[in-house]
């Protein structure tokens, strides 16, 4: 978490500015006429987290936060636990330290969902707090293959992993299979790495250090000269990162055998695995703050080459390494190739890596308007999702600062305490005419998204989730010493299609699965996964919004193992159910 | 323009003279540091100013085997155009494209590790040329500018690797030579 080091207005920057600016008109003259309209403030978002019932606070070490651990918050994920058919709420907790003592160690919480849209704590009948441990992320996936979702917990300690017994309880089995590993863990991503049909994980580590170190930290590091905070991560050590292949539900350590050695010692936070090639593979995309981050390429059997560098991903367009926290994945310019988004640190722009296709990025973030839009907050958790069901990918970005001494001097880049950012993304807006090229591919729509995207926290994990099956997406954000937000869309929406795919007497998420819908003209692409945006995991079911469609000419549902599934005119506005092997 | 100053330093001299305890001021000034104490420091000095020399020395080492293992991935390259073998064209350029990159990150991730506990005890080769924007941080040899440069390159050979063509590959490889021409070459 260093302050921002990028830098624009280079000469060859301004080559490569003109060349992804002459890329993305290219792509802007592709897109069909058909189009939203909708009035300009369409997005409305309320916080109703109180009102539900989710009201865990979620601690952070000391007010100060004087070490990176007070102030590195934690995640909270989507899932049905229960397989009732709504989405349940987890959160992950820190702990509260006074001075150098430990206050209290924070609770996670797992809330099920009611019928009537409120939850209801059921943290303590199913064993699921988080074992003591200070708490980082929360991945979802069903590792075992039981066909219920497990739950792991990142944690500055020991791992937890919870699983699902089926009958609304838990059991911690991290020791049992082999996933512990103590440290400072982070971000992590459940995938299939070999193809085997069991989810193999990979696991973040941040930085090297202790309790005892937290505790006794002083805050040493100047600010502009005008304030001491928080040490690091400059000038720590970088802990390694972890990867674990899964044999039959039992876990080996297998991070140098699989060519995934963090030899850098990177900072990591961000893990997402996705097929970044397009080869049937999945690969591994690693944000990192204030280093390079890592793009793993998987060469086949299990076996993987970092490519960051040849792939343009490992740095920004001007080839610095940023401090990167959160990231996202989706294909937000709309010409069919997923592109990457990296949330950084503040006075540092957000990044977005145009894909170019065959794991080849471009960085985009001054010709969408991303850059100038994301320059000023501390960024984290974070997706592209269609919030208003126009067709296109949205950004929402969680916002917070890590130094709560920069409130005494406001002027210099804010507060510490910060709004979230919601970017409309306008290619299909009518506001731009068939053909033209938009000044910019996203605007700030911030100030017309409604009460919810006024809440000033320090904002950390974010995750994206339909919990009330209306059609329209909802977001699930943590911050800092505060209760969760639950941001109910209550906006103007197009039509939409939600795809919920199963697997009989398999998995309960088939993680890696690609789902492709064409519905007016365009067609969009969502994978599922666990790992992703800040510590969190979003909800497992692929959303697409139609705009006027009111059919789906076609989905096709790629599973892991390449087979197919395909349906033709589908209804709009339902949660379709696709079974494997129909 | 005088008077001050020596106000002033007589003003420094009555404040120390206060300060120093009464015991010292009677005693004689403090022994010469001991000439044996001084010779290793001397010694430890000439260790440190060595090491820094030598890692400047390690890392050109470092630049130049990776350069060469580039030159000796281009000639592969070329051999396998002119066989009219894809594939092998194809894992020759990409290699070429990773070495190209590691030049530009003044070595691969293993070597950004040692640079990293390097920077984690304090030491930076070019302190002042980071703080004047010549280097990043850590960097001993390679500076922004040749980063760029390289990582530029190491851009298009990768993506060339998709679909290797010759004289794409001749073209690119006369930036890299100029690069390493103008930024690494001349040895510190």
């Amino acid at each position: 978490m260093e302050e921002g080091r990028g830098r624009l207005g280079q000469a060859h920057r301004a080559r490569q500015v003109a060349a992804a600016a002459g890329l993305l008109a290219l792509t802007l003259a592709r897109v069909p006429a058909a189009r939203t309209a909708f009035p300009a403030a369409h997005f409305r978002f309320v916080d109703v987290a109180a009102r539900a019932g989710l009201t865990r606070v979620l601690e952070a070490g000391r007010p100060g936060k004087d070490h990176l651990l007070d102030s590195a918050g934690a995640g909270a994920a989507f899932l049905d636990f229960d397989k009732d058919g709504r989405l349940d709420v987890y959160l992950v907790n820190g702990w509260r330290l006074e001075g150098e003592r430990v206050a209290e160690r924070g609770r996670n919480a797992l809330y099920h969902q009611r019928a009537d849209g409120t939850f209801e704590d059921v943290t303590d009948r199913a064993g699921v707090a988080g074992e003591g441990e200070w708490g980082s992320g929360a991945y979802v996936a069903d590792y075992d293959n039981d066909g219920w979702p497990d739950i792991l917990v990142t944690a500055f300690g020991r791992n937890v992993l919870y699983r699902n017994l089926g009958d609304g309880r838990f059991e911690n089995v991290a020791a049992r299979v082999g996933i512990e590993a103590p440290g400072w863990n982070t971000g992590a991503a459940f995938f299939d790495a070999d193809g085997d049909g069991w989810l193999d994980l990979y696991v973040a580590q941040y930085v090297d250090c202790t309790l005892e170190d937290v505790l006794k930290a002083k805050r040493t590091l100047w600010w502009k000269g005008l304030e001491q905070v928080a040490y690091g991560p400059f000038g720590l050590k970088g802990a390694p990162d972890h990867f674990f292949r899964n044999e039959k539900g039992r876990f080996v350590e297998a991070t140098e055998a699989a060519g995934l050695k963090d030899l850098a010692l990177g900072f990591g936070f961000a893990v997402r695995a996705a097929d970044f090639d397009d080869d049937g593979r999945p690969d591994l995309y690693v944000a990192n703050d204030s280093d390079p981050n890592y793009l793993y390429r998987n060469e086949g059997n299990g076996r993987f080459k970092e490519i960051g560098v040849t792939s343009f991903s490992a740095f920004d367009g001007n080839g610095m390494a940023q401090a990167s926290m959160g990231l996202a994945y989706g294909d937000a310019d709309g010409d069919g190739i997923p592109d990457l988004f990296v949330t950084n640190f503040s006075e540092d722009f957000a990044t977005l890596y145009k894909g170019l296709g065959h794991a080849f990025f471009e960085d985009a973030s001054k010709t969408t308007g991303i850059g100038p839009l994301t320059f000023r907050p501390l960024k984290w958790g974070t997706a592209l999702a269609d919030f208003d069901n126009d067709g296109d990918l949205d950004l929402v970005v969680a916002n917070g600062h890590i130094y709560p001494q920069i409130d005494g001097h406001p002027e210099a880049i804010g507060t510490y305490r910060q709004k979230n950012l919601l970017l409309e993304n306008r290619l299909r807006r009518d506001d731009v005419p068939a053909g033209a090229k938009p000044e910019t591919l996203f605007r700030d729509a911030t100030a017309e998204a409604g009460p919810g995207f006024t809440l000033e926290r320090s904002h950390r994990g974010l995750a994206v989730g339909d919990f009330d099956n209306d059609g329209r997406l909802d977001i699930l954000i943590t911050a800092l010493d505060s209760p969760p937000e639950l941001l109910h869309n209550e906006g103007a929406a197009g039509s939409w299609l939600t795809v919920v795919c199963e697997v009989p007497g398999g998995t309960a998420i088939p993680i890696g699965t690609r789902v492709t819908v064409t519905a007016g003209g365009r067609t969009m692409e969502q994978d599922i996964a666990a790992g992703d945006s800040y510590l969190s995991t979003h909800d497992p079911r692929p959303h697409f919004g139609l705009g006027g469609a009111e059919t789906a000419d076609e989905v096709v549902v790629r599973w892991p193992d390449g087979t197919r599934s395909v349906r033709k005119n589908v209804r709009a506005r339902q949660f379709l159910v696709v079974k494997k092997g129909t | 323009m005088k008077r001050p100053a020596m106000r002033w330093t007589v003003m420094v001299a009555a404040a120390a003279a206060l300060l120093v305890p009464e015991a010292a001021r009677a005693q004689a000034p403090p022994p010469a540091t001991p000439r044996e104490m001084v010779a290793a420091y001397e010694a430890l000095a000439d260790t440190i100013l060595g090491a820094n020399k030598a890692e400047v020395k390690l890392v050109h080492a470092i630049l130049a085997a990776t350069y060469g293992h580039a030159q000796g991935e281009v000639a592969r390259a070329r051999q396998a155009l002119k066989a009219n073998d894809a594939a092998a064209a194809r894992a020759a350029l990409e290699n070429v494209a990773t070495a190209v990159g590691q030049i530009g990150t003044e070595g691969d991730n293993a070597v950004a590790g040692v640079r990293k506990r390097l920077l984690q005890g304090g030491h930076h080769a070019n302190a002042e040329g980071e703080r004047q924007g010549i280097y990043d941080d850590g960097y001993v040899v390679v500076t922004k500018a040749a980063k760029q440069a390289f990582l530029d390159s190491s851009k298009a050979l990768a993506m060339l690797a998709r679909e290797p063509k010759a004289e794409a590959l001749d073209a690119e490889w006369k930036k890299v030579e100029a690069a390493w021409a103008k930024h690494i070459a001349p040895a510190k």
